[in-house]
Protein backbone atom coordinates (compact mmCIF):
# COMPACT_ATOMS: atom_id res chain seq x y z
CA UNK A 1 0.00 0.00 0.00
CA UNK A 2 1.22 3.49 -0.81
CA UNK A 3 1.59 6.19 1.82
CA UNK A 4 1.26 8.79 -0.91
CA UNK A 5 -2.05 9.72 -2.50
CA UNK A 6 -3.15 10.98 -5.89
CA UNK A 7 -6.06 13.42 -5.96
CA UNK A 8 -8.49 12.77 -8.83
CA UNK A 9 -10.39 15.94 -9.72
CA UNK A 10 -13.86 14.44 -9.83
CA UNK A 11 -16.71 15.63 -12.05
CA UNK A 12 -19.20 13.10 -10.64
CA UNK A 13 -18.79 10.86 -13.71
CA UNK A 14 -19.19 7.12 -13.20
CA UNK A 15 -16.11 6.02 -15.15
CA UNK A 16 -13.89 8.31 -13.07
CA UNK A 17 -15.52 6.84 -9.96
CA UNK A 18 -15.17 3.23 -11.18
CA UNK A 19 -11.43 3.69 -11.71
CA UNK A 20 -10.78 5.31 -8.34
CA UNK A 21 -12.85 2.69 -6.49
CA UNK A 22 -11.39 -0.39 -8.22
CA UNK A 23 -9.58 -2.61 -5.73
CA UNK A 24 -6.30 -2.16 -7.57
CA UNK A 25 -6.28 1.62 -7.39
CA UNK A 26 -8.48 2.61 -4.45
CA UNK A 27 -5.56 2.90 -2.02
CA UNK A 28 -3.72 5.28 -4.37
CA UNK A 29 -6.46 7.62 -5.60
CA UNK A 30 -8.68 10.04 -3.68
CA UNK A 31 -11.76 11.58 -5.31
CA UNK A 32 -11.80 15.38 -4.98
CA UNK A 33 -15.23 16.60 -6.13
CA UNK A 34 -14.68 19.65 -8.31
CA UNK A 35 -17.46 21.74 -6.79
CA UNK A 36 -16.13 21.21 -3.25
CA UNK A 37 -12.44 21.61 -4.12
CA UNK A 38 -10.31 23.67 -1.74
CA UNK A 39 -6.69 24.28 -0.76
CA UNK A 40 -6.84 21.96 2.25
CA UNK A 41 -7.81 19.03 0.03
CA UNK A 42 -4.97 19.73 -2.38
CA UNK A 43 -2.50 20.00 0.50
CA UNK A 44 -3.47 16.46 1.52
CA UNK A 45 -2.43 14.79 -1.76
CA UNK A 46 0.96 14.27 -3.42
CA UNK A 47 -0.07 14.39 -7.09
CA UNK A 48 -3.14 15.23 -9.17
CA UNK A 49 -4.96 13.74 -12.14
CA UNK A 50 -7.52 15.68 -14.15
CA UNK A 51 -9.39 13.00 -16.12
CA UNK A 52 -11.27 13.12 -19.42
CA UNK A 53 -14.88 14.32 -19.05
CA UNK A 54 -13.89 17.02 -16.59
CA UNK A 55 -15.66 20.33 -16.08
CA UNK A 56 -13.02 22.75 -17.35
CA UNK A 57 -15.13 25.83 -16.63
CA UNK A 58 -15.17 24.77 -12.99
CA UNK A 59 -11.48 23.84 -13.00
CA UNK A 60 -10.62 27.29 -14.33
CA UNK A 61 -12.16 28.74 -11.17
CA UNK A 62 -9.39 26.94 -9.24
CA UNK A 63 -6.56 27.86 -11.61
CA UNK A 64 -4.45 29.51 -8.90
CA UNK A 65 -4.77 26.48 -6.62
CA UNK A 66 -3.55 24.15 -9.40
CA UNK A 67 -0.50 26.25 -10.23
CA UNK A 68 0.31 26.64 -6.54
CA UNK A 69 0.20 22.84 -6.32
CA UNK A 70 2.66 22.57 -9.22
CA UNK A 71 4.92 25.23 -7.71
CA UNK A 72 5.47 22.91 -4.75
CA UNK A 73 7.29 20.53 -7.11
CA UNK A 74 4.37 18.10 -7.43
CA UNK A 75 3.08 16.34 -10.54
CA UNK A 76 -0.18 16.98 -12.41
CA UNK A 77 -1.52 14.67 -15.14
CA UNK A 78 -4.22 15.95 -17.51
CA UNK A 79 -6.04 13.65 -19.96
CA UNK A 80 -8.57 14.15 -22.75
CA UNK A 81 -9.62 17.70 -23.56
CA UNK A 82 -8.69 20.88 -21.69
CA UNK A 83 -9.37 24.59 -21.74
CA UNK A 84 -7.22 27.60 -22.55
CA UNK A 85 -8.95 29.21 -19.56
CA UNK A 86 -6.45 27.49 -17.29
CA UNK A 87 -3.91 25.75 -19.58
CA UNK A 88 -1.62 27.70 -21.93
CA UNK A 89 -2.23 25.47 -24.94
CA UNK A 90 -4.75 24.98 -27.73
CA UNK A 91 -6.79 21.77 -27.69
CA UNK A 92 -8.90 20.99 -30.77
CA UNK A 93 -11.51 18.31 -31.30
CA UNK A 94 -10.97 15.48 -33.80
CA UNK A 95 -13.11 12.45 -34.71
CA UNK A 96 -12.42 9.61 -32.29
CA UNK A 97 -11.00 6.61 -34.11
CA UNK A 98 -11.43 3.85 -31.55
CA UNK A 99 -11.73 1.09 -34.15
CA UNK A 100 -8.42 1.34 -36.09
CA UNK A 101 -7.18 -1.79 -34.34
CA UNK A 102 -10.09 -3.72 -35.89
CA UNK A 103 -10.16 -2.14 -39.35
CA UNK A 104 -6.47 -1.46 -39.96
CA UNK A 105 -4.38 -2.78 -37.05
CA UNK A 106 -1.01 -2.15 -38.69
CA UNK A 107 -1.64 1.57 -39.15
CA UNK A 108 -1.93 3.24 -35.76
CA UNK A 109 -3.13 6.87 -35.77
CA UNK A 110 -0.18 7.68 -33.48
CA UNK A 111 3.15 7.65 -35.32
CA UNK A 112 5.69 8.96 -32.80
CA UNK A 113 6.16 8.11 -29.13
CA UNK A 114 9.09 8.99 -26.87
CA UNK A 115 9.59 5.67 -25.12
CA UNK A 116 12.27 7.17 -22.89
CA UNK A 117 9.58 8.83 -20.77
CA UNK A 118 9.15 6.88 -17.49
CA UNK A 119 5.48 6.10 -18.18
CA UNK A 120 6.17 4.80 -21.67
CA UNK A 121 9.37 2.86 -20.92
CA UNK A 122 8.79 -0.81 -21.65
CA UNK A 123 5.30 -0.33 -23.05
CA UNK A 124 4.38 -2.03 -26.30
CA UNK A 125 2.91 0.31 -28.94
CA UNK A 126 -0.60 -1.08 -28.34
CA UNK A 127 -0.22 -0.30 -24.62
CA UNK A 128 1.07 3.22 -25.29
CA UNK A 129 -1.84 4.21 -27.54
CA UNK A 130 -5.45 3.09 -27.98
CA UNK A 131 -7.31 6.23 -29.14
CA UNK A 132 -7.19 9.95 -28.47
CA UNK A 133 -9.77 12.66 -27.87
CA UNK A 134 -8.62 15.60 -29.92
CA UNK A 135 -5.10 17.01 -30.34
CA UNK A 136 -3.00 19.99 -29.31
CA UNK A 137 -2.22 22.41 -32.11
CA UNK A 138 -0.28 24.73 -29.79
CA UNK A 139 1.68 23.99 -26.62
CA UNK A 140 3.93 26.25 -24.50
CA UNK A 141 7.43 27.00 -25.83
CA UNK A 142 8.92 25.37 -22.73
CA UNK A 143 7.08 22.06 -23.30
CA UNK A 144 8.50 18.89 -24.84
CA UNK A 145 6.53 16.57 -27.10
CA UNK A 146 6.06 12.92 -26.14
CA UNK A 147 3.52 11.68 -28.69
CA UNK A 148 2.34 12.84 -32.12
CA UNK A 149 -0.26 11.53 -34.52
CA UNK A 150 0.27 10.74 -38.20
CA UNK A 151 -0.77 14.29 -39.14
CA UNK A 152 1.93 15.77 -36.90
CA UNK A 153 -0.53 17.01 -34.28
CA UNK A 154 0.49 16.74 -30.64
CA UNK A 155 -1.12 14.03 -28.50
CA UNK A 156 1.09 14.09 -25.38
CA UNK A 157 3.42 16.78 -23.98
CA UNK A 158 5.16 17.73 -20.77
CA UNK A 159 6.68 20.76 -19.07
CA UNK A 160 8.61 21.40 -15.86
CA UNK A 161 8.24 25.15 -16.19
CA UNK A 162 5.86 25.63 -13.27
CA UNK A 163 7.94 24.00 -10.56
CA UNK A 164 6.54 20.50 -10.68
CA UNK A 165 5.80 18.41 -13.76
CA UNK A 166 2.78 18.95 -15.96
CA UNK A 167 2.04 15.94 -18.20
CA UNK A 168 -0.78 16.51 -20.67
CA UNK A 169 -2.27 13.99 -23.10
CA UNK A 170 -5.40 13.56 -25.19
CA UNK A 171 -5.35 9.85 -24.36
CA UNK A 172 -7.91 8.87 -21.71
CA UNK A 173 -6.37 6.09 -19.57
CA UNK A 174 -8.26 6.90 -16.35
CA UNK A 175 -11.76 7.14 -17.85
CA UNK A 176 -11.26 4.31 -20.35
CA UNK A 177 -9.89 1.98 -17.67
CA UNK A 178 -12.95 2.81 -15.57
CA UNK A 179 -15.16 1.81 -18.50
CA UNK A 180 -13.35 -1.58 -18.62
CA UNK A 181 -13.87 -2.23 -22.32
CA UNK A 182 -10.14 -2.11 -23.21
CA UNK A 183 -8.42 -4.90 -21.37
CA UNK A 184 -4.77 -3.82 -21.52
CA UNK A 185 -4.89 -0.42 -19.80
CA UNK A 186 -3.36 -1.74 -16.58
CA UNK A 187 0.02 -1.35 -18.28
CA UNK A 188 -0.39 2.38 -18.81
CA UNK A 189 -2.28 3.14 -15.60
CA UNK A 190 0.14 1.20 -13.40
CA UNK A 191 3.09 3.10 -14.84
CA UNK A 192 1.21 6.39 -14.59
CA UNK A 193 0.51 5.72 -10.92
CA UNK A 194 4.13 4.78 -10.27
CA UNK A 195 5.35 7.92 -12.05
CA UNK A 196 3.00 10.07 -9.95
CA UNK A 197 3.71 8.65 -6.47
CA UNK A 198 6.48 6.07 -6.78
CA UNK A 199 4.25 3.07 -6.17
CA UNK A 200 3.12 0.51 -8.75
CA UNK A 201 -0.30 -1.05 -7.98
CA UNK A 202 -0.68 -4.81 -8.23
CA UNK A 203 -3.53 -7.25 -8.57
CA UNK A 204 -6.72 -7.30 -10.63
CA UNK A 205 -9.09 -4.47 -11.46
CA UNK A 206 -11.95 -5.70 -9.30
CA UNK A 207 -15.23 -3.85 -8.89
CA UNK A 208 -17.01 -4.09 -5.55
CA UNK A 209 -20.79 -4.14 -5.86
CA UNK A 210 -21.02 -2.42 -2.49
CA UNK A 211 -19.51 0.71 -4.06
CA UNK A 212 -22.65 1.20 -6.18
CA UNK A 213 -25.96 2.66 -5.12
CA UNK A 214 -24.21 4.67 -2.42
CA UNK A 215 -25.22 7.64 -0.30
CA UNK A 216 -22.77 10.54 -0.36
CA UNK B 1 -52.42 19.04 -31.69
CA UNK B 2 -49.88 17.87 -29.13
CA UNK B 3 -47.52 20.50 -27.70
CA UNK B 4 -43.81 19.79 -27.81
CA UNK B 5 -42.03 18.22 -24.86
CA UNK B 6 -40.37 20.67 -22.48
CA UNK B 7 -37.12 19.04 -21.37
CA UNK B 8 -34.43 20.09 -18.92
CA UNK B 9 -30.98 18.57 -19.49
CA UNK B 10 -28.36 18.45 -16.75
CA UNK B 11 -24.88 19.48 -17.88
CA UNK B 12 -21.63 19.02 -16.00
CA UNK B 13 -19.62 20.80 -18.67
CA UNK B 14 -18.12 17.81 -20.48
CA UNK B 15 -16.83 18.35 -24.01
CA UNK B 16 -19.27 17.82 -26.88
CA UNK B 17 -22.40 17.19 -24.83
CA UNK B 18 -24.50 20.10 -26.05
CA UNK B 19 -24.13 19.25 -29.71
CA UNK B 20 -25.94 15.94 -29.15
CA UNK B 21 -29.32 17.43 -28.23
CA UNK B 22 -31.03 19.72 -30.77
CA UNK B 23 -34.44 21.27 -30.11
CA UNK B 24 -36.98 20.36 -32.77
CA UNK B 25 -40.75 20.10 -33.33
CA UNK B 26 -41.00 17.19 -30.88
CA UNK B 27 -38.93 18.50 -27.99
CA UNK B 28 -37.55 21.80 -26.70
CA UNK B 29 -34.45 21.64 -24.53
CA UNK B 30 -33.20 23.89 -21.76
CA UNK B 31 -29.78 23.31 -20.19
CA UNK B 32 -29.03 23.32 -16.50
CA UNK B 33 -25.39 23.70 -15.46
CA UNK B 34 -24.20 21.88 -12.34
CA UNK B 35 -22.21 24.09 -9.98
CA UNK B 36 -21.51 24.82 -6.32
CA UNK B 37 -24.67 25.01 -4.15
CA UNK B 38 -26.63 23.23 -6.88
CA UNK B 39 -30.32 23.78 -6.15
CA UNK B 40 -32.31 23.93 -9.40
CA UNK B 41 -35.97 24.71 -9.99
CA UNK B 42 -37.47 21.77 -11.88
CA UNK B 43 -40.96 23.24 -12.21
CA UNK B 44 -42.50 23.70 -15.62
CA UNK B 45 -40.79 20.77 -17.35
CA UNK B 46 -42.25 17.53 -18.67
CA UNK B 47 -38.93 15.68 -18.76
CA UNK B 48 -35.58 15.68 -16.97
CA UNK B 49 -32.66 14.26 -18.96
CA UNK B 50 -29.51 13.02 -17.25
CA UNK B 51 -27.23 12.27 -20.21
CA UNK B 52 -24.24 10.02 -20.63
CA UNK B 53 -21.30 11.29 -18.52
CA UNK B 54 -23.35 13.15 -15.90
CA UNK B 55 -22.53 14.29 -12.36
CA UNK B 56 -24.12 11.85 -9.92
CA UNK B 57 -22.85 13.65 -6.84
CA UNK B 58 -24.96 16.62 -7.89
CA UNK B 59 -27.93 14.38 -8.70
CA UNK B 60 -27.72 12.76 -5.26
CA UNK B 61 -27.80 16.19 -3.63
CA UNK B 62 -31.13 16.99 -5.36
CA UNK B 63 -32.67 13.51 -5.08
CA UNK B 64 -35.61 14.79 -3.04
CA UNK B 65 -36.45 17.32 -5.74
CA UNK B 66 -36.29 14.64 -8.42
CA UNK B 67 -38.64 12.42 -6.42
CA UNK B 68 -41.05 15.31 -5.94
CA UNK B 69 -40.91 16.03 -9.68
CA UNK B 70 -41.69 12.40 -10.48
CA UNK B 71 -44.50 12.20 -7.94
CA UNK B 72 -46.07 15.21 -9.64
CA UNK B 73 -46.27 13.09 -12.81
CA UNK B 74 -43.04 14.21 -14.47
CA UNK B 75 -40.70 12.03 -16.51
CA UNK B 76 -37.02 11.20 -16.10
CA UNK B 77 -34.54 9.85 -18.64
CA UNK B 78 -31.27 8.71 -17.08
CA UNK B 79 -28.86 7.55 -19.78
CA UNK B 80 -25.89 6.98 -17.50
CA UNK B 81 -24.41 4.89 -14.72
CA UNK B 82 -25.84 6.35 -11.50
CA UNK B 83 -23.44 5.08 -8.86
CA UNK B 84 -25.18 7.15 -6.18
CA UNK B 85 -28.59 6.27 -4.80
CA UNK B 86 -30.72 9.02 -6.32
CA UNK B 87 -32.96 7.06 -8.76
CA UNK B 88 -36.03 5.90 -6.79
CA UNK B 89 -36.23 2.11 -6.52
CA UNK B 90 -33.45 1.25 -8.99
CA UNK B 91 -29.75 0.60 -8.69
CA UNK B 92 -27.05 0.67 -11.35
CA UNK B 93 -24.07 -1.59 -10.81
CA UNK B 94 -20.80 -1.46 -12.73
CA UNK B 95 -19.51 -4.90 -13.63
CA UNK B 96 -16.55 -6.34 -15.53
CA UNK B 97 -17.21 -10.03 -14.97
CA UNK B 98 -18.35 -10.60 -18.57
CA UNK B 99 -16.40 -9.98 -21.77
CA UNK B 100 -17.73 -7.16 -23.92
CA UNK B 101 -17.00 -9.23 -27.03
CA UNK B 102 -19.93 -11.47 -26.00
CA UNK B 103 -22.47 -8.69 -25.38
CA UNK B 104 -25.66 -8.77 -27.44
CA UNK B 105 -28.89 -6.89 -26.80
CA UNK B 106 -32.28 -8.59 -26.66
CA UNK B 107 -35.83 -7.33 -26.40
CA UNK B 108 -37.55 -8.65 -23.26
CA UNK B 109 -40.71 -6.71 -22.41
CA UNK B 110 -42.17 -4.12 -24.78
CA UNK B 111 -45.69 -3.11 -23.70
CA UNK B 112 -45.61 0.08 -25.82
CA UNK B 113 -44.39 -1.66 -29.00
CA UNK B 114 -41.30 0.54 -29.09
CA UNK B 115 -39.45 -2.07 -31.12
CA UNK B 116 -41.53 -0.94 -34.09
CA UNK B 117 -39.47 2.25 -33.92
CA UNK B 118 -35.95 0.83 -33.46
CA UNK B 119 -34.13 -2.46 -34.06
CA UNK B 120 -32.31 -3.93 -31.04
CA UNK B 121 -29.97 -5.95 -33.28
CA UNK B 122 -28.67 -2.73 -34.88
CA UNK B 123 -27.32 -1.69 -31.47
CA UNK B 124 -24.97 -4.67 -31.20
CA UNK B 125 -21.91 -3.42 -33.07
CA UNK B 126 -19.99 -0.21 -33.65
CA UNK B 127 -17.30 -0.65 -36.30
CA UNK B 128 -17.34 -4.36 -35.58
CA UNK B 129 -16.94 -3.85 -31.82
CA UNK B 130 -19.61 -5.18 -29.46
CA UNK B 131 -20.45 -4.02 -25.97
CA UNK B 132 -19.84 -0.45 -27.05
CA UNK B 133 -22.62 1.51 -25.37
CA UNK B 134 -23.96 -0.22 -22.26
CA UNK B 135 -21.87 -0.71 -19.14
CA UNK B 136 -22.81 -2.69 -16.05
CA UNK B 137 -26.49 -3.45 -15.50
CA UNK B 138 -29.60 -2.27 -13.68
CA UNK B 139 -31.21 -3.89 -10.68
CA UNK B 140 -34.70 -2.76 -11.55
CA UNK B 141 -37.62 -2.08 -9.24
CA UNK B 142 -40.52 -4.56 -9.08
CA UNK B 143 -43.25 -3.75 -11.57
CA UNK B 144 -40.97 -2.04 -14.08
CA UNK B 145 -40.57 -3.19 -17.68
CA UNK B 146 -37.17 -4.36 -18.90
CA UNK B 147 -37.17 -3.24 -22.53
CA UNK B 148 -33.65 -4.49 -23.35
CA UNK B 149 -31.45 -7.03 -21.63
CA UNK B 150 -27.94 -8.26 -22.33
CA UNK B 151 -26.60 -11.69 -23.23
CA UNK B 152 -26.88 -12.81 -19.62
CA UNK B 153 -30.42 -11.49 -19.11
CA UNK B 154 -29.37 -8.42 -17.17
CA UNK B 155 -31.56 -5.30 -17.53
CA UNK B 156 -30.02 -2.52 -19.64
CA UNK B 157 -33.04 -0.38 -20.57
CA UNK B 158 -35.87 -0.12 -18.05
CA UNK B 159 -39.23 1.66 -18.12
CA UNK B 160 -40.94 2.27 -14.79
CA UNK B 161 -44.39 3.80 -14.25
CA UNK B 162 -44.97 2.07 -10.92
CA UNK B 163 -42.39 3.18 -8.36
CA UNK B 164 -43.45 6.84 -8.55
CA UNK B 165 -46.43 8.64 -10.06
CA UNK B 166 -44.24 9.63 -12.98
CA UNK B 167 -42.25 7.84 -15.69
CA UNK B 168 -38.63 6.71 -15.41
CA UNK B 169 -36.63 5.48 -18.41
CA UNK B 170 -33.23 4.22 -17.34
CA UNK B 171 -30.34 2.87 -19.39
CA UNK B 172 -27.15 1.29 -18.12
CA UNK B 173 -25.26 4.15 -19.74
CA UNK B 174 -25.91 5.06 -23.38
CA UNK B 175 -25.26 7.96 -25.77
CA UNK B 176 -29.02 8.26 -26.40
CA UNK B 177 -29.68 11.64 -28.01
CA UNK B 178 -30.90 13.40 -31.17
CA UNK B 179 -27.40 13.02 -32.55
CA UNK B 180 -25.25 10.16 -31.38
CA UNK B 181 -21.75 9.02 -31.99
CA UNK B 182 -23.48 5.70 -32.44
CA UNK B 183 -22.44 3.08 -34.91
CA UNK B 184 -21.21 3.18 -38.48
CA UNK B 185 -21.07 -0.36 -39.76
CA UNK B 186 -23.97 0.33 -42.07
CA UNK B 187 -26.77 2.85 -42.48
CA UNK B 188 -29.14 1.05 -40.10
CA UNK B 189 -26.56 0.86 -37.34
CA UNK B 190 -25.68 4.52 -37.84
CA UNK B 191 -29.24 5.44 -36.87
CA UNK B 192 -29.81 2.84 -34.17
CA UNK B 193 -29.09 4.84 -31.02
CA UNK B 194 -31.00 7.90 -32.21
CA UNK B 195 -33.95 5.70 -33.16
CA UNK B 196 -33.93 4.19 -29.67
CA UNK B 197 -33.96 7.72 -28.24
CA UNK B 198 -36.86 8.77 -30.47
CA UNK B 199 -38.77 5.64 -29.50
CA UNK B 200 -38.30 6.44 -25.81
CA UNK B 201 -39.45 10.02 -26.40
CA UNK B 202 -42.75 8.66 -27.73
CA UNK B 203 -43.55 7.65 -24.13
CA UNK B 204 -43.63 11.24 -22.94
CA UNK B 205 -46.94 12.30 -24.56
CA UNK B 206 -48.50 9.14 -23.09
CA UNK B 207 -47.22 10.13 -19.66
CA UNK B 208 -48.40 13.73 -20.09
CA UNK B 209 -51.87 12.54 -21.02
CA UNK B 210 -51.94 10.22 -18.02
CA UNK B 211 -50.98 13.07 -15.70
CA UNK B 212 -53.60 15.41 -17.12
CA UNK B 213 -56.34 12.79 -16.83
CA UNK B 214 -55.64 12.61 -13.10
Amino acid sequence: MSNKKIGLIFNGVWSQYAFAKATKYRDCYVLLYIHDLNATQLDSVDALVIPFQSNHEAIAQHRDLLYHFLAQGKKVFVEGDSSAQWLDARWEDRPVNNFWWVKDPHNSPVSETDYSHPIYQGLKPRHAFWHYHGVYTRIPDHASIIQKNVDGDIVTWQTNHFGGTFLVTTLDPIVEHGVQQITHLDHFCDRLTEWLIGYRPEGKFEILKSDYGIAV
Amino acid sequence: MTSSIRALIFSNGIEGLKSLYQSNEIIQYDWLEVGPDFNPDLAGYDLLIVPNGSDHIAMYRIRDKVLKFLDAGGSLFCFDGWFTDWVPGHRWVMDNSQKSIAVRYKLRDDPYQLAAKFRPEDLNFSHGISGWWACGYIESAPGSHVLLEDTWGRPLVVIDQTTTKGLMVLTASAPAADLSYATTDDDAAERAMTELYRALLSLIPIQKQKTHVK
